[in-house]
């Protein structure tokens, strides 16, 4: 029943009165970039994406992660997620499990069968692409979305570089990266296998018969330890050794390894040399809370048995009774500025003894530089660029390993794509971006904690321990569905509006007004006291000084 | 993260006056579209009569009565009793008073009508102090609050008006908080379909009257909650005890520490205060343990 206003007690309704004259500030709505996408390397919109598998749409999830990274299945195993160490919910409980949400979103992808949409547009400007790794895969797939002709030259008779030669299979299961370069092969990118670029006047010769070229040949060569003799039975190639591993034909060596380095590429040697039934010692200039591998690695080795001895170095080996013996001392390892860069001072009241059958030294990659000589310029052990990826020929572009020694596989994903931006503003006649900065990202105390419940992360389960060693199977699990849906709601969605209305509910003046998608302040009302900004879980409205004139 | 849901269907109004960031406009806003159009309001002299507006305007749709201070329940009570002689029954009457026209100059008339279980529904906002007059203590004011009349701090407790209430065994009592809307429109809607006498108390933090930002006074109230300051409760037939919160915090501190109201305490009246809270607390954990619903 409606009882209806007598104009008895009234004359009009407070409407009237623009309360809004009381203001000197403003809400302001805006997206900031959260800590997470400034992390990531390919400056992936994560908050978004989850926020979305929060919804349970898990397509618009993909269609989102697929805007800057093509591979969402195999970073979501691999990458090193600088994500995670950024992420503001650290301060409230535990780090987003964001490299397992990515998993989860690209393995359904696969699933299901998901392919890339065809270019809005067909371009006529063709670009040539050579070394079909993480790099050049993703340029190619960019620029295949924006419409060019791309085609990808690899020396190798299967695309994926060191996805496929260089991962093993406990880490990266090769159906994965199977599945996620056919569907950028079948964008339509044309592909020549086997084709090696072999030199400088073939460089030019490429760059003459196309638009532009994108130089992403990667790290190839395995950095020498001096002093050891390569020629000796007894030493084995660390990129020899997964590449034939990977291929299921395993190097035949003695049974007690000692592989030296404690990177990535160690780790996976080590535990490659592990589910070979070897046994395995891992010798590391770094003491074990500064080896360069992702800390998850050395744990598993660990579980794995892997004998670590680091903070030492081996300085001669010798014959010895049924095999080899390995001088060692203890070093003092002292980090320098960069990554990557240190000073070592040996121990000489430390020293010992190692045994072992074979030596496998694995202390990181050389990119072939030398090849283009006389037409790159160099910069250090790389290809010299500037900070939009051009070399020293103008439509030659370069990245990843070839080019940087920032030597993540999404980092040469991200590589690929800001190259591909560049690329195609060169091949247009624009003019060249500034860099990829995405500038300042929410801080945790723009969060409203109190939206959120303290809540324990999801991590994916592992496999045991004695199921690993008996073959290459994967070591993570994907999320199940339940627990990957409550793990996308811890995430504080940092600078990125949810669209939750507190803002609208909690003004007091009736001054927001919900939008398709947004909101808008009716500034004839807002008197500007900030409490939709206090009480915006994710701090996407901010005030702004309003002096009205 | 749980989202609030109501329907907002312009029953209040932009170009009220209430202070920006108030929170007892907030809370207009939530209760009288709960409540509905088939309402009649009576208002006692506060700062809800100014934010309903003063005649010509009105920022409130349903029709409202500005009554006396003392005499907010007993209005409504004739209010309601001329409806029904109408034959109009169900027409809500909705009673909005602050703390001095409910626990002081207001509660002869509330007592009496609760005694004879007239059926309104009775909203005080609780701000704690006459602050539409510039702020002076109230019987609402709690031990220690500094308020214009009490420059020192107060030295005497808050009334414990819900035990007065709970005394009478009216069918519904409830505290809500600017804080936990969807708790305010859960209680007002079951609130609007008991007959009988039925009372909220909300809490406000005054942004003057007790020194907080004006962004802080859904925070303020929140922090009420958590510390167990300000307990959300359902009391049904006086006896019957539910908490709609059902933890508090370790510490009142961060709640006193968004109010200038308690700038002067230290250490030892901060430590009894929180003796206070906790004893308190424990009263009530007890109350909603021995609740006969609880123990049929």
């Amino acid at each position: 029943m409606n009882v209806q206003q007598s104009p008895l007690w009234t004359t009009q309704t407070s409407g009237a009165r623009l309360t809004g004259t009381w203001r000197s500030a403003l809400p302001d709505y805006r997206f900031t970039p959260s800590p997470c996408l400034a992390a990531c390397p390919v400056n992936g919109r994560i908050a978004e994406w989850i926020g979305k598998i929060g919804k349970e749409d898990i397509r618009g999830a993909w269609e989102t992660l697929i805007d800057n990274n093509p591979f969402p299945a195999i970073a979501g195993r691999i990458c090193h997620h600088p994500c995670q160490s950024a992420c503001n919910r650290q301060y409230h409980d535990e780090t987003v499990s964001i490299c397992a949400l990515e998993r989860y979103v690209g393995d359904a992808a696969l699933a299901e069968g998901w392919r890339f949409n065809p270019p809005a547009e067909e371009r006529g400007e063709r670009i040539a692409v050579i070394g079909g790794g993480p790099a050049g895969l993703s340029a190619a797939y960019q620029l295949r979305r924006r419409g060019f002709q791309v085609t990808l030259f690899d020396a190798k008779p299967k695309l994926g570089g060191l996805l496929r030669y260089g991962i093993p299979d406990y880490r990266l299961d090769k159906n994965i990266v199977d599945g996620e370069i056919e569907r950028i092969v079948d964008l339509g990118v044309e592909v020549r296998l086997n084709a090696e670029i072999a030199d400088a006047a073939a460089l030019k010769k490429l760059r003459d018969a196309y638009d532009a070229v994108y130089l992403a040949t990667g790290a190839t060569s395995s950095k020498k330890l001096p002093g050891l003799d390569y020629n000796a039975p007894w030493v084995v190639d660390s990129a020899d050794f997964l590449a034939a591993a990977n291929a299921g034909n395993p190097v035949a060596t003695g049974e007690r390894l000692v592989v030296i380095g404690g990177g990535s590429a160690a780790m996976d040697v080590a535990r490659t040399a592990r589910r070979l039934g070897k046994r395995v010692t891992v010798l590391s200039l770094e003491p074990e809370d500064k080896l360069p591998a992702q800390r998850v690695e050395v744990d598993e080795a660990i579980e794995e048995d892997v004998v670590f001895v680091c903070g030492a170095m081996m300085r001669a080996v010798r014959p010895a009774a049924g095999g080899l013996a390995l001088d060692c001392a203890r070093v003092e390892f002292t980090p320098g500025k960069k990554r990557g860069e240190f000073a070592i001072t040996p121990l000489e009241n430390a020293t010992f003894t190692l045994e072992a059958d074979a030596i496998i030294p694995s202390i990181g990659q050389n990119a072939d530089v030398e090849r283009w000589r006389g037409l790159l310029g160099v910069a250090g052990p790389v290809i010299g660029t500037d900070g939009v990826w051009r070399t020293s020929v103008a439509g030659i572009f370069a990245g990843g390993d070839v080019a940087s020694m920032d030597r993540f596989v999404t980092q040469a994903v991200g590589m690929g794509k800001e190259a591909a931006v560049e690329i195609a503003r060169f091949v247009m006649g624009e003019t060249a971006g500034s860099g990829f900065d995405v500038g300042p990202t929410l801080p945790f105390l723009e969060i409203n904690t109190h939206y959120y419940p303290k809540a324990a992360r999801h991590v994916p389960a592992t496999a045991a321990v004695g199921e690993r060693l008996q073959g290459f199977g994967e070591v993570q699990e994907r999320l199940a569905a339940e627990a990957a849906l409550a793990e996308a709601q811890r995430c504080f969605s940092c600078g990125n509006c949810i669209f939750c209305d507190n803002c609208y509910f909690y003004c007091p003046d009736m001054a927001i007004t919900k939008l398709e998608g947004g909101y808008e302040v009716k500034s004839d009302y807002c008197k500007g006291c900030g409490l939709c900004v206090e009480e915006c879980p994710t701090g996407s409205v901010r005030m702004r000084e309003d002096t009205q004139g | 993260m749980e989202l609030i849901s109501y329907q907002d269907e312009g029953q209040f109004v932009s170009g009220h006056v209430a202070c920006g960031g108030c929170a007892e406009a907030l809370a207009m806003r939530v209760i009288l579209n709960t409540v509905g159009s088939d309402a009649i309001g009576v208002v006692s002299p506060s700062c809800s009569a100014v934010i309903c507006g003063g005649y010509p305007m009105s920022a409130v749709k349903i029709p409202m009565f500005h009554t006396t201070l003392e005499s907010a329940a007993a209005s409504a009570s004739g209010v309601k009793r001329a409806l029904v002689a109408q034959n109009k029954p169900d027409t809500t009457v909705l009673c909005f008073a602050g703390d001095g026209g409910t626990y002081d100059i207001g509660l002869q008339a509330l007592s009496s009508a609760a005694e004879r279980n007239e059926d309104i529904l009775y909203i005080c906002f609780d701000n704690e102090g006459y602050m539409n007059t510039g702020g002076q203590k109230s019987s609402s004011t709690p031990l220690d609050a500094v308020t214009g009349s009490t420059p020192a701090g107060k030295t005497t407790r808050k009334k414990n008006l819900i035990e007065i209430l709970a005394a009478h065994r009216i069918p519904y009592i409830a505290t809500a908080s600017p804080s936990h809307i969807n708790d305010m429109r859960a209680k007002i809607e079951k609130a609007k379909a008991i007959r009988g006498t039925k009372v909220i108390i909300v809490l406000i933090p005054c942004l003057p009257g007790w020194g907080v930002a004006d962004n802080a006074a859904v925070r303020t109230a929140r922090k009420a909650v958590e510390a167990g300051v300000f307990p959300l409760l359902e009391i049904e037939d006086g006896v019957n005890y539910r908490l709609s919160v059902s933890e508090k915090g370790d510490s009142i501190e961060s709640y006193l520490k968004e109010q200038k109201r308690y700038r002067h305490l230290d250490a030892d009246h901060i430590a009894r205060l929180q003796a206070e809270t906790d004893f308190e607390w424990r009263r009530l954990q007890q109350r909603v343990a021995d609740s006969p619903a609880r123990n049929p």
